[in-house]
Protein backbone atom coordinates (compact mmCIF):
# COMPACT_ATOMS: atom_id res chain seq x y z
CA UNK A 1 0.00 0.00 0.00
CA UNK A 2 1.46 3.22 -1.28
CA UNK A 3 -0.79 6.02 1.84
CA UNK A 4 1.83 7.73 3.72
CA UNK A 5 1.13 5.93 6.56
CA UNK A 6 1.88 2.08 5.32
CA UNK A 7 5.08 3.15 4.25
CA UNK A 8 5.79 4.45 7.74
CA UNK A 9 4.67 1.61 9.09
CA UNK A 10 6.89 -0.13 6.55
CA UNK A 11 9.94 2.12 7.70
CA UNK A 12 9.03 1.14 11.21
CA UNK A 13 9.27 -3.08 9.94
CA UNK A 14 12.45 -2.24 8.46
CA UNK A 15 13.96 -0.55 11.59
CA UNK A 16 12.93 -3.14 13.99
CA UNK A 17 14.31 -5.64 11.78
CA UNK A 18 17.90 -3.76 12.09
CA UNK A 19 17.21 -4.02 15.80
CA UNK A 20 16.81 -7.83 15.20
CA UNK A 21 19.66 -8.03 13.55
CA UNK A 22 21.54 -6.36 15.79
CA UNK A 23 20.17 -8.17 18.83
CA UNK A 24 20.80 -11.43 17.36
CA UNK A 25 24.53 -10.95 16.24
CA UNK A 26 25.16 -9.59 20.05
CA UNK A 27 23.59 -12.51 21.39
CA UNK A 28 25.57 -14.92 18.76
CA UNK A 29 28.56 -12.80 20.01
CA UNK A 30 27.94 -13.56 23.51
CA UNK A 31 27.72 -17.61 23.05
CA UNK A 32 31.15 -17.37 20.81
CA UNK A 33 33.08 -15.43 23.51
CA UNK A 34 31.51 -17.89 26.26
CA UNK A 35 32.49 -20.96 24.15
CA UNK A 36 35.72 -19.69 22.73
CA UNK A 37 37.36 -17.02 25.86
CA UNK A 38 37.61 -14.38 23.66
CA UNK A 39 37.54 -11.51 25.93
CA UNK A 40 38.00 -9.09 23.30
CA UNK A 41 34.73 -10.03 21.57
CA UNK A 42 32.72 -9.90 25.12
CA UNK A 43 34.08 -5.99 25.28
CA UNK A 44 32.56 -5.41 21.94
CA UNK A 45 29.62 -6.76 22.80
CA UNK A 46 29.30 -4.72 25.74
CA UNK A 47 30.43 -1.39 24.14
CA UNK A 48 27.85 -1.55 21.21
CA UNK A 49 24.84 -2.29 23.51
CA UNK A 50 23.95 1.16 23.63
CA UNK A 51 23.04 0.76 19.70
CA UNK A 52 19.88 -1.26 19.84
CA UNK A 53 19.16 0.93 23.38
CA UNK A 54 19.04 3.85 20.65
CA UNK A 55 16.92 2.04 18.09
CA UNK A 56 14.88 0.71 20.52
CA UNK A 57 13.50 4.63 21.89
CA UNK A 58 13.42 5.37 18.35
CA UNK A 59 11.34 2.91 17.49
CA UNK A 60 9.04 3.98 20.72
CA UNK A 61 9.19 7.54 18.98
CA UNK A 62 7.89 5.98 15.73
CA UNK A 63 4.91 4.39 17.09
CA UNK A 64 4.06 6.34 19.36
CA UNK A 65 3.55 9.04 16.41
CA UNK A 66 2.01 6.77 14.55
CA UNK A 67 -0.52 5.62 17.03
CA UNK A 68 -1.51 9.63 17.80
CA UNK A 69 -0.94 10.88 14.20
CA UNK A 70 -3.14 8.21 12.38
CA UNK A 71 -5.29 6.53 15.13
CA UNK A 72 -4.81 2.84 13.19
CA UNK A 73 -6.69 0.15 13.22
CA UNK A 74 -7.62 -3.56 13.26
CA UNK A 75 -4.36 -5.10 11.78
CA UNK A 76 -2.25 -1.53 11.81
CA UNK A 77 -3.42 -1.35 15.37
CA UNK A 78 -2.47 -4.63 16.42
CA UNK A 79 0.81 -4.29 14.58
CA UNK A 80 2.26 -1.30 16.18
CA UNK A 81 0.96 -2.55 19.48
CA UNK A 82 3.15 -6.39 18.59
CA UNK A 83 5.98 -3.77 17.44
CA UNK A 84 6.02 -2.24 20.74
CA UNK A 85 6.20 -5.16 22.86
CA UNK A 86 8.54 -6.92 20.00
CA UNK A 87 11.24 -4.20 20.36
CA UNK A 88 10.92 -4.10 24.71
CA UNK A 89 11.63 -7.99 24.34
CA UNK A 90 14.46 -7.46 21.65
CA UNK A 91 16.19 -4.82 24.03
CA UNK A 92 15.85 -7.59 26.88
CA UNK A 93 17.75 -10.07 24.68
CA UNK A 94 20.26 -7.82 23.98
CA UNK A 95 20.94 -7.19 27.65
CA UNK A 96 20.97 -10.93 28.35
CA UNK A 97 23.70 -11.22 25.78
CA UNK A 98 25.43 -7.90 27.79
CA UNK A 99 25.13 -10.11 30.79
CA UNK A 100 26.18 -13.62 29.30
CA UNK A 101 29.43 -10.97 27.53
CA UNK A 102 30.38 -10.13 31.29
CA UNK A 103 30.75 -13.99 32.36
CA UNK A 104 32.77 -15.03 29.80
CA UNK A 105 35.09 -11.88 30.50
CA UNK A 106 34.93 -13.77 33.74
CA UNK A 107 35.28 -16.80 33.00
CA UNK A 108 38.02 -16.66 29.97
CA UNK A 109 40.02 -15.29 32.82
CA UNK A 110 40.11 -18.30 35.44
CA UNK A 111 40.90 -22.52 34.54
CA UNK A 112 38.06 -23.69 32.35
CA UNK A 113 35.22 -25.53 33.78
CA UNK A 114 34.64 -29.26 32.50
CA UNK A 115 32.58 -29.27 29.17
CA UNK A 116 29.10 -29.68 29.89
CA UNK A 117 26.81 -30.96 27.00
CA UNK A 118 24.11 -29.67 28.45
CA UNK A 119 24.91 -26.22 28.58
CA UNK A 120 26.31 -26.75 24.85
CA UNK A 121 22.75 -27.75 23.95
CA UNK A 122 21.09 -25.01 25.85
CA UNK A 123 23.30 -22.38 24.22
CA UNK A 124 22.74 -24.18 20.62
CA UNK A 125 18.85 -24.61 21.42
CA UNK A 126 18.33 -21.11 22.80
CA UNK A 127 20.13 -19.92 19.42
CA UNK A 128 18.19 -21.82 17.06
CA UNK A 129 14.96 -20.32 19.26
CA UNK A 130 16.55 -17.32 18.25
CA UNK A 131 16.88 -17.50 14.82
CA UNK A 132 13.35 -18.81 14.08
CA UNK A 133 11.95 -16.13 16.05
CA UNK A 134 13.03 -13.32 14.21
CA UNK A 135 12.18 -15.39 10.80
CA UNK A 136 8.57 -15.69 13.06
CA UNK A 137 8.67 -12.02 13.04
CA UNK A 138 10.09 -11.26 9.57
CA UNK A 139 7.50 -13.16 8.14
CA UNK A 140 4.83 -13.08 10.07
CA UNK A 141 4.80 -16.70 10.05
CA UNK A 142 1.92 -17.90 12.93
CA UNK A 143 3.34 -22.02 12.16
CA UNK A 144 7.21 -20.72 12.99
CA UNK A 145 5.40 -18.86 16.32
CA UNK A 146 3.73 -22.52 17.13
CA UNK A 147 7.62 -24.42 16.92
CA UNK A 148 9.20 -21.21 19.20
CA UNK A 149 6.51 -22.00 22.11
CA UNK A 150 7.52 -25.43 21.41
CA UNK A 151 11.16 -24.68 21.66
CA UNK A 152 11.00 -23.16 25.11
CA UNK A 153 9.91 -26.28 27.12
CA UNK A 154 13.22 -27.44 25.55
CA UNK A 155 15.47 -24.67 27.03
CA UNK A 156 13.29 -24.81 30.23
CA UNK A 157 14.46 -28.38 30.09
CA UNK A 158 18.26 -27.60 29.48
CA UNK A 159 18.33 -25.22 31.58
CA UNK A 160 17.57 -27.36 34.78
CA UNK A 161 20.07 -29.97 33.92
CA UNK A 162 22.85 -27.72 33.42
CA UNK A 163 22.25 -26.20 36.65
CA UNK A 164 22.43 -29.67 38.40
CA UNK A 165 25.50 -30.34 36.70
CA UNK A 166 27.23 -27.41 37.94
CA UNK A 167 26.29 -27.99 41.42
CA UNK A 168 27.39 -31.44 41.20
CA UNK A 169 30.12 -30.68 40.37
CA UNK A 170 30.56 -27.71 42.65
CA UNK A 171 29.84 -30.15 45.63
CA UNK A 172 33.41 -31.69 44.79
CA UNK A 173 34.89 -29.10 43.87
CA UNK A 174 34.43 -25.70 46.08
CA UNK A 175 37.24 -23.70 44.53
CA UNK A 176 35.25 -23.35 41.16
CA UNK A 177 31.88 -22.29 43.05
CA UNK A 178 32.26 -18.99 41.96
CA UNK A 179 32.76 -19.97 38.36
CA UNK A 180 30.01 -22.55 38.95
CA UNK A 181 27.62 -19.27 39.70
CA UNK A 182 28.98 -17.77 36.71
CA UNK A 183 28.33 -20.51 35.03
CA UNK A 184 24.40 -20.91 36.28
CA UNK A 185 24.13 -17.48 35.55
CA UNK A 186 24.80 -17.73 31.68
CA UNK A 187 22.67 -20.59 31.52
CA UNK A 188 19.70 -18.80 33.25
CA UNK A 189 20.52 -15.06 30.63
CA UNK A 190 19.91 -18.24 28.04
CA UNK A 191 17.10 -19.23 29.32
CA UNK A 192 15.93 -15.61 29.65
CA UNK A 193 16.58 -14.90 25.83
CA UNK A 194 14.29 -18.05 25.17
CA UNK A 195 11.70 -16.55 27.29
CA UNK A 196 11.73 -13.38 25.33
CA UNK A 197 11.40 -15.74 22.16
CA UNK A 198 8.71 -16.66 23.61
CA UNK A 199 7.11 -13.58 24.50
CA UNK A 200 7.98 -12.14 20.55
CA UNK A 201 6.39 -15.50 18.96
CA UNK A 202 2.95 -14.62 21.13
CA UNK A 203 3.08 -10.47 19.59
CA UNK A 204 3.37 -12.41 15.81
CA UNK A 205 0.72 -14.62 16.50
CA UNK A 206 -1.38 -11.22 18.20
CA UNK A 207 -0.52 -9.46 14.88
CA UNK A 208 -1.57 -11.77 12.48
CA UNK A 209 -4.85 -13.39 14.13
CA UNK A 210 -5.78 -10.92 16.62
CA UNK A 211 -5.73 -13.38 19.49
CA UNK A 212 -4.29 -13.73 22.43
CA UNK A 213 -1.84 -16.65 23.86
CA UNK A 214 0.38 -15.25 26.42
CA UNK A 215 0.78 -17.83 29.57
CA UNK A 216 -0.52 -20.61 27.63
CA UNK A 217 0.94 -22.01 24.25
CA UNK A 218 -1.47 -24.14 23.32
CA UNK A 219 -2.12 -24.87 19.83
CA UNK A 220 -4.33 -22.02 18.17
CA UNK A 221 -6.04 -22.10 14.78
CA UNK B 1 -28.38 -10.30 20.78
CA UNK B 2 -30.74 -8.79 23.64
CA UNK B 3 -33.79 -6.97 23.51
CA UNK B 4 -33.94 -5.76 19.87
CA UNK B 5 -35.66 -2.57 19.57
CA UNK B 6 -35.51 -2.55 15.72
CA UNK B 7 -35.45 -5.34 13.44
CA UNK B 8 -34.69 -5.72 9.93
CA UNK B 9 -35.48 -8.63 7.83
CA UNK B 10 -34.43 -9.51 4.43
CA UNK B 11 -34.60 -6.01 3.24
CA UNK B 12 -33.77 -5.25 -0.47
CA UNK B 13 -34.57 -1.44 -1.46
CA UNK B 14 -33.98 -0.24 -5.04
CA UNK B 15 -34.13 3.06 -7.04
CA UNK B 16 -34.94 2.54 -10.50
CA UNK B 17 -33.11 0.14 -11.43
CA UNK B 18 -30.34 0.49 -8.75
CA UNK B 19 -29.86 -1.64 -5.61
CA UNK B 20 -29.19 0.61 -2.64
CA UNK B 21 -29.55 -2.40 -0.49
CA UNK B 22 -29.47 -6.28 -0.46
CA UNK B 23 -30.99 -8.79 1.71
CA UNK B 24 -30.08 -6.89 4.89
CA UNK B 25 -30.75 -8.70 8.55
CA UNK B 26 -30.11 -6.51 11.24
CA UNK B 27 -31.17 -6.24 14.66
CA UNK B 28 -30.72 -2.66 16.70
CA UNK B 29 -30.48 -3.33 20.18
CA UNK B 30 -32.32 -0.90 22.99
CA UNK B 31 -30.42 0.93 25.08
CA UNK B 32 -27.55 1.07 22.99
CA UNK B 33 -25.59 2.76 19.78
CA UNK B 34 -25.41 0.69 16.50
CA UNK B 35 -23.40 2.70 14.13
CA UNK B 36 -23.99 2.08 10.40
CA UNK B 37 -20.12 2.72 8.82
CA UNK B 38 -18.67 2.08 5.25
CA UNK B 39 -17.92 4.07 2.38
CA UNK B 40 -20.15 6.50 0.77
CA UNK B 41 -22.97 5.01 -1.64
CA UNK B 42 -22.92 1.86 0.88
CA UNK B 43 -26.81 2.18 1.58
CA UNK B 44 -26.52 3.63 5.11
CA UNK B 45 -28.71 7.05 4.57
CA UNK B 46 -31.51 4.79 2.46
CA UNK B 47 -31.71 2.37 5.80
CA UNK B 48 -32.39 5.41 7.70
CA UNK B 49 -34.63 6.91 5.96
CA UNK B 50 -36.71 3.96 5.62
CA UNK B 51 -36.62 3.04 9.26
CA UNK B 52 -38.97 6.55 9.43
CA UNK B 53 -40.28 6.30 6.13
CA UNK B 54 -38.81 9.07 4.98
CA UNK B 55 -38.56 7.54 1.49
CA UNK B 56 -41.86 7.00 1.29
CA UNK B 57 -42.78 9.98 -1.32
CA UNK B 58 -39.90 9.07 -3.36
CA UNK B 59 -41.28 7.73 -6.64
CA UNK B 60 -40.15 4.89 -8.75
CA UNK B 61 -38.16 2.66 -5.65
CA UNK B 62 -38.78 -0.81 -4.51
CA UNK B 63 -38.38 -2.37 -1.51
CA UNK B 64 -38.95 -6.21 -0.41
CA UNK B 65 -38.60 -7.55 3.56
CA UNK B 66 -39.65 -5.71 6.85
CA UNK B 67 -38.48 -3.33 9.16
CA UNK B 68 -40.29 -4.41 12.80
CA UNK B 69 -40.29 -1.88 15.55
CA UNK B 70 -41.11 -3.53 19.22
CA UNK B 71 -42.22 -6.45 16.60
CA UNK B 72 -44.53 -4.67 14.66
CA UNK B 73 -44.36 -4.08 10.78
CA UNK B 74 -43.58 -0.02 10.59
CA UNK B 75 -44.70 -0.71 7.09
CA UNK B 76 -47.72 -2.62 7.45
CA UNK B 77 -51.33 -1.12 6.17
CA UNK B 78 -52.78 1.50 8.72
CA UNK B 79 -49.82 2.67 10.15
CA UNK B 80 -50.07 6.10 11.50
CA UNK B 81 -46.47 7.28 9.94
CA UNK B 82 -46.75 10.72 12.01
CA UNK B 83 -46.90 8.84 15.29
CA UNK B 84 -44.45 6.40 13.80
CA UNK B 85 -42.19 9.52 13.11
CA UNK B 86 -42.56 10.63 16.66
CA UNK B 87 -41.49 7.65 18.30
CA UNK B 88 -38.14 7.80 15.58
CA UNK B 89 -36.65 10.65 15.41
CA UNK B 90 -34.05 11.91 12.78
CA UNK B 91 -31.27 14.51 13.03
CA UNK B 92 -29.43 15.51 9.87
CA UNK B 93 -25.81 16.04 8.88
CA UNK B 94 -26.20 19.72 8.18
CA UNK B 95 -28.18 21.45 11.14
CA UNK B 96 -31.52 23.06 10.55
CA UNK B 97 -32.50 25.22 13.01
CA UNK B 98 -36.10 26.61 12.57
CA UNK B 99 -36.55 30.45 12.10
CA UNK B 100 -36.93 32.06 15.37
CA UNK B 101 -35.59 31.81 18.88
CA UNK B 102 -33.63 29.05 20.57
CA UNK B 103 -36.86 28.05 22.78
CA UNK B 104 -39.27 28.26 19.62
CA UNK B 105 -37.27 25.63 18.15
CA UNK B 106 -37.81 23.32 21.25
CA UNK B 107 -40.82 23.51 22.01
CA UNK B 108 -42.69 23.92 18.27
CA UNK B 109 -42.80 20.07 17.90
CA UNK B 110 -44.74 19.56 21.41
CA UNK B 111 -46.93 22.01 20.86
CA UNK B 112 -48.01 20.70 17.54
CA UNK B 113 -48.32 17.86 19.16
CA UNK B 114 -51.13 19.49 21.12
CA UNK B 115 -49.56 20.58 24.19
CA UNK B 116 -50.45 23.82 25.88
CA UNK B 117 -49.40 24.13 29.43
CA UNK B 118 -46.58 26.20 29.57
CA UNK B 119 -45.37 24.96 32.62
CA UNK B 120 -44.96 21.66 30.54
CA UNK B 121 -43.42 23.22 27.56
CA UNK B 122 -40.70 24.40 29.72
CA UNK B 123 -40.04 21.05 31.54
CA UNK B 124 -39.87 19.65 28.03
CA UNK B 125 -37.53 22.64 27.15
CA UNK B 126 -34.65 22.24 30.03
CA UNK B 127 -34.69 18.35 29.45
CA UNK B 128 -34.24 18.32 25.89
CA UNK B 129 -31.44 20.53 26.01
CA UNK B 130 -29.83 19.32 29.60
CA UNK B 131 -29.79 15.48 26.94
CA UNK B 132 -28.26 17.24 24.15
CA UNK B 133 -25.56 18.58 26.13
CA UNK B 134 -26.54 22.14 25.74
CA UNK B 135 -28.81 23.60 28.19
CA UNK B 136 -25.69 25.13 30.27
CA UNK B 137 -24.69 26.90 26.67
CA UNK B 138 -27.56 28.46 26.33
CA UNK B 139 -30.03 28.34 29.07
CA UNK B 140 -29.55 32.25 29.38
CA UNK B 141 -29.85 32.82 26.05
CA UNK B 142 -33.39 30.88 25.45
CA UNK B 143 -35.12 34.12 23.61
CA UNK B 144 -31.71 34.70 21.41
CA UNK B 145 -32.50 33.48 17.38
CA UNK B 146 -31.32 30.23 16.96
CA UNK B 147 -29.31 30.97 14.22
CA UNK B 148 -27.18 32.69 16.13
CA UNK B 149 -25.52 29.57 18.02
CA UNK B 150 -22.28 28.48 16.99
CA UNK B 151 -22.58 25.02 14.44
CA UNK B 152 -22.09 22.85 17.60
CA UNK B 153 -24.82 24.50 19.37
CA UNK B 154 -27.11 23.89 16.68
CA UNK B 155 -26.19 20.31 15.55
CA UNK B 156 -27.44 19.98 19.61
CA UNK B 157 -30.34 21.80 19.19
CA UNK B 158 -31.56 20.11 16.17
CA UNK B 159 -30.90 16.64 18.83
CA UNK B 160 -32.56 19.04 21.14
CA UNK B 161 -35.71 19.54 19.28
CA UNK B 162 -35.68 15.21 18.37
CA UNK B 163 -35.68 14.71 21.75
CA UNK B 164 -38.82 17.36 22.48
CA UNK B 165 -40.76 15.00 21.01
CA UNK B 166 -39.90 12.12 23.05
CA UNK B 167 -38.80 9.40 20.96
CA UNK B 168 -37.81 6.25 21.60
CA UNK B 169 -35.25 6.38 18.60
CA UNK B 170 -32.79 8.80 17.37
CA UNK B 171 -31.16 8.62 14.54
CA UNK B 172 -28.29 10.18 13.62
CA UNK B 173 -27.05 10.77 9.92
CA UNK B 174 -23.63 12.03 9.93
CA UNK B 175 -24.28 14.63 13.01
CA UNK B 176 -21.01 16.13 13.58
CA UNK B 177 -19.66 15.94 9.69
CA UNK B 178 -19.67 19.54 9.50
CA UNK B 179 -18.70 20.55 13.29
CA UNK B 180 -15.18 21.24 14.99
CA UNK B 181 -13.56 18.70 17.53
CA UNK B 182 -14.70 20.16 20.77
CA UNK B 183 -18.35 20.60 19.28
CA UNK B 184 -18.05 16.88 18.27
CA UNK B 185 -16.63 15.72 21.31
CA UNK B 186 -19.78 17.40 23.03
CA UNK B 187 -22.26 15.93 20.48
CA UNK B 188 -20.12 12.18 21.56
CA UNK B 189 -20.75 12.65 24.86
CA UNK B 190 -24.79 13.88 24.78
CA UNK B 191 -24.88 10.40 23.08
CA UNK B 192 -23.67 7.71 25.83
CA UNK B 193 -26.11 10.03 28.48
CA UNK B 194 -28.79 9.83 25.83
CA UNK B 195 -28.66 5.53 25.48
CA UNK B 196 -29.47 4.86 28.89
CA UNK B 197 -32.85 6.00 27.49
CA UNK B 198 -33.11 5.80 24.02
CA UNK B 199 -32.05 3.58 21.08
CA UNK B 200 -29.76 5.49 18.81
CA UNK B 201 -28.55 4.70 15.59
CA UNK B 202 -25.83 6.63 13.99
CA UNK B 203 -24.42 7.32 10.82
CA UNK B 204 -20.30 8.69 12.15
CA UNK B 205 -18.21 10.64 10.00
CA UNK B 206 -15.73 8.51 10.26
CA UNK B 207 -15.10 5.15 11.04
CA UNK B 208 -12.81 7.02 14.31
CA UNK B 209 -16.08 8.26 15.38
CA UNK B 210 -17.56 4.76 14.63
CA UNK B 211 -14.78 3.08 17.22
CA UNK B 212 -15.40 5.91 19.67
CA UNK B 213 -19.48 5.99 20.13
CA UNK B 214 -20.60 2.38 18.38
CA UNK B 215 -22.03 -0.06 21.19
CA UNK B 216 -22.37 -2.23 18.00
CA UNK B 217 -21.00 -1.46 14.78
CA UNK B 218 -22.12 -2.43 11.50
CA UNK B 219 -19.84 -2.39 8.06
CA UNK B 220 -22.12 -1.80 4.88
CA UNK B 221 -20.47 -1.92 1.53
CA UNK B 222 -22.31 -1.12 -1.52
CA UNK B 223 -25.50 -2.51 -0.36
CA UNK B 224 -24.12 -5.13 1.50
CA UNK B 225 -24.15 -5.86 5.10
CA UNK B 226 -20.89 -7.01 5.70
CA UNK B 227 -20.35 -7.38 8.75
CA UNK B 228 -21.82 -6.39 12.48
CA UNK B 229 -20.19 -7.15 16.27
CA UNK B 230 -20.06 -5.58 19.49
CA UNK B 231 -17.94 -3.49 21.08
CA UNK B 232 -14.69 -2.12 19.08
CA UNK B 233 -14.09 -5.70 17.87
CA UNK B 234 -15.15 -4.95 14.55
CA UNK B 235 -12.07 -2.10 14.28
CA UNK B 236 -9.45 -4.38 16.33
CA UNK B 237 -9.97 -7.70 14.75
CA UNK B 238 -12.64 -7.79 12.23
CA UNK B 239 -13.75 -11.01 10.54
CA UNK B 240 -14.00 -10.44 6.83
CA UNK B 241 -11.21 -8.74 4.63
CA UNK B 242 -13.16 -6.40 3.78
CA UNK B 243 -14.27 -4.30 6.74
CA UNK B 244 -10.29 -4.76 7.67
CA UNK B 245 -9.36 -3.28 4.49
CA UNK B 246 -11.45 -0.40 5.21
CA UNK B 247 -10.94 0.22 8.65
CA UNK B 248 -7.26 -0.10 7.69
CA UNK B 249 -7.95 2.92 4.87
CA UNK B 250 -6.43 0.31 2.18
CA UNK B 251 -9.45 1.57 0.34
CA UNK B 252 -12.49 3.74 0.40
N1 LIG C 1 -33.13 9.65 -3.98
C1 LIG C 1 -32.33 8.81 -4.65
N2 LIG C 1 -32.57 8.49 -5.93
C2 LIG C 1 -31.78 7.62 -6.60
N3 LIG C 1 -30.73 6.99 -6.07
C3 LIG C 1 -30.43 7.25 -4.79
C4 LIG C 1 -31.20 8.17 -4.01
N4 LIG C 1 -30.67 8.22 -2.76
C5 LIG C 1 -29.60 7.38 -2.77
N5 LIG C 1 -29.46 6.79 -3.97
C6 LIG C 1 -28.44 5.79 -4.35
O1 LIG C 1 -28.49 4.71 -3.43
C7 LIG C 1 -27.19 4.27 -3.08
C8 LIG C 1 -27.01 4.35 -1.56
O2 LIG C 1 -26.99 5.71 -1.18
P1 LIG C 1 -27.00 6.16 0.34
O3 LIG C 1 -28.08 5.45 1.04
O4 LIG C 1 -27.05 7.66 0.33
O5 LIG C 1 -25.60 5.64 0.83
P2 LIG C 1 -24.65 6.15 2.03
O6 LIG C 1 -25.50 6.89 3.00
O7 LIG C 1 -24.08 4.88 2.57
O8 LIG C 1 -23.62 7.00 1.39
C9 LIG C 1 -26.23 5.15 -3.84
O9 LIG C 1 -25.83 4.44 -4.99
C10 LIG C 1 -27.04 6.37 -4.20
O10 LIG C 1 -26.62 6.92 -5.42
MG1 LIG D 1 -25.24 8.93 3.71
Amino acid sequence: MDSRFHQELEQLRVTILKMANLTEKAVENAFRALWERDVQLADAIIARDHEIDQLEMEIDRIILRLLALDQPMARDLRFLVGCMRISSDLERIADQAVSIAHRARYLSTRPALPKDPALRDLTETSLDMLHVTLSCFANLNVDQAMDVCLMDDAVDELNLLTLKNLMDYMIHEAPAIERGVQAIITARCMERVADHCTNIAESVVFIVRGVNIKHHCEPFQ
Amino acid sequence: MVDAKIRIRQLSYSYGGAEALREINLDVPANAVTAFFGPSGGGKTTLLRLINRLNDLVEGTRMQGTILLDGENIYAPGVDVPRLRRRVGMVFALPLPLPGTVRENVVCGPRLAGIRDWGRLEEILERSLAQAALWNEVKDRLDDPAVALSGGQQQRLCIARSLALEPEVLLLDEPTSGLDPISTAKVEESLFELKQQYTIVIVPHSVQQAARVADYAAFFLMGDLVEVQEGTRIFTTPQDPRTEDYVTGRFG
